[in-house]
């Protein structure tokens, strides 16, 4: 992906919640935005994905400048996974699916059913494909919220901190989920707490404070800090992850 | 055995009741019960019966109708139209039904021209349960999660196909309980019509009663009549609730 945020300035009301955001990313696959709660680097997710309006600067993906390209065409070609699943309660999982694909990107039932089986296939969800959300564990949906978002063949995925609200053992499934992804080679970019993860999987890391983005660089930057407020960071998360 | 001793407690149960009520009537009874008169006029008081049938289920689905327009008003752009709506709902929910049947009867029917009592008491019965109904829409439609309204609008859907695939069937869910209690509602508020006399089913008891003097044995009708259609809804809204509040909790 290329990734170009301009002058970006994000305020709810009187609060700047991003202040003048300047970054230019080239041919990335994986990027992890990370930051204490509170930096913005959620909002700057939603900013990306056309959810919310800023009020200064542009956001140009993939050369397509956000200011002057139709909201809804943009998201069309962005899939999203909320830090909750956010699955259509009233749907069972591949109706969830199906429903996204025949409403809005007009696809016909029958072309689609055979590709999507393979992707819960391919995500270990086949056997509950028939099943309502609430009769899934919160790791198998936060999993089918992540094959919805693949199933529309986005060009770019957006991960709003999708393991925030699980325990470990599902927070490891659902990393190993979004690990697929990257050895599909799909773009994306993941706000996420999960450190070793990002260390792991990630091409370039963002970190944020206080609505700016404090450092920036390939993932070695986690191993070798610049920046005081980078080192706190991970000095805090990394305090009780033996070395 | 579970089943038998709950079969066991509940006709226990029924038993005692019924065994109070007889005991009052035993008590308060001059003479004996006699049906013949009632038998006589079977088929008045059953078209009295499917009168409030009728009545209470045309007054439904004008309520339905008249509901989603007070919720309209409620969440519209003009002032006017959500003052319009509160001013209605206050003055519903503060008034007796008996009063505003009086007042939609001798009134508003006369001053609108409709004649037929049937309709003023279709028209009365569907304005005052509507006003609980634009409630219970409101409610339901703000216990939608905003993160619904959000993944909808993250994947594209326009707003008519997220209140049409993503909000209304959730909607329907949440309804259909506070819906058939409200059904219950209205059949038992249909009875007020009587004071309109509309030939629903008490004002066709009530005639019987006043020609033949027999007065116990029309309450006992008139209940039974009632009792007939509201338990079934009772039992439904309790069904309805169990599994709605089972999909809920898990």
């Amino acid at each position: 992906m290329n990734l170009e945020l301009k002058h970006l300035t994000k305020k709810y009301q009187d609060k700047t919640v991003l202040d003048d955001i300047t970054l230019k990313l080239e041919n990335i696959q994986i990027l992890a935005l990370l930051g204490a709660s509170g930096s913005g680097k959620s909002t700057l997710l939603r900013l990306i994905a056309g959810l919310e309006p800023f009020q200064g600067g542009d956001i140009i993906v993939n050369n397509n400048a956000m200011r002057t390209s139709p909201l809804d065409q943009f998201r069309k070609n962005v899939g999203f996974v909320f830090q909750d699943h956010n699955l259509f309660s009233h749907l069972s999982i591949m109706e969830n699916i199906l429903l996204v694909l025949e409403k809005v990107h007009k696809r016909k039932r029958a072309d689609v059913i055979k590709p999507v089986s393979e992707l819960l296939e391919r995500f270990g969800l086949i056997e509950h494909a028939h099943k309502l959300p609430h009769q899934i564990s919160g790791g198998q949906s936060q999993r089918a919220s992540i094959v919805r978002a693949l199933a529309i063949q986005p060009e770019l995925i957006l991960l709003d901190e999708p393991t925030s609200s699980l325990d470990p053992v599902l927070t490891y499934e659902v990393l190993s989920a979004i690990k697929q992804l990257a050895e599909d080679q799909k773009d994306f970019i993941i706000v996420t707490h999960e450190i070793g993860f990002a260390k792991s999987v990630a091409d370039y890391i963002v970190f944020m404070e206080n609505g700016k983005i404090v450092e920036h660089g390939y993932r070695s930057i986690l191993d070798q800090p610049q920046s005081a407020e980078l080192k706190r960071f991970l000095d805090k998360v990394l305090t009780f992850i033996p070395t | 055995m579970n089943l038998l001793r709950k079969a066991f407690n509940f006709f226990s149960a029924l038993l005692l009741y019924i065994l109070f009520f007889y005991f009052v009537m035993v008590r308060s009874l001059d003479k004996g019960v006699d049906y013949a008169v009632y038998y006589e006029y079977r088929k008045v008081i059953f078209n009295g019966w499917l009168t409030t049938i009728s009545i209470s289920l045309m007054a439904l689905i004008l309520a339905l109708l008249v509901g989603l327009i007070l919720y309209w008003m409620s969440i519209s752009h003009f002032g006017v139209l959500r003052y319009l709506q509160e001013i209605h709902k206050m003055i519903i929910f503060g008034t007796p039904l008996v009063v505003i049947a009086i007042v939609a009867y001798y009134y508003i029917g006369h001053a609108f021209n409709i004649r037929s009592k049937f309709w003023v008491g279709v028209i009365t019965l569907a304005l005052y349960i509507g006003a609980y109904i634009a409630d219970i829409y409101k409610g339901a439609v703000e216990s939608i999660h905003i993160n619904q309204w959000q993944t909808a609008k993250m994947f594209g859907f326009t707003k008519v196909q997220t209140y049409r695939y993503v909000v209304f069937p959730q909607v329907l869910m949440t309804i259909l309980p506070p819906l058939a209690g409200q059904f219950a509602l209205t059949i038992k508020g249909s009875a007020l019509l009587s004071y309109m006399s509309t030939d629903e089913f008490l004002n066709t008891i009530k005639t019987v009663q006043a020609a033949s003097f027999r007065y116990s044995e029309g309450f006992i009708i008139v209940t039974l009549g009632y009792l007939l259609l509201t338990i079934p809804l009772i039992l439904l809204v309790r069904y309805l609730e169990k599994r709605m509040n089972y999909k809920v909790a898990k």
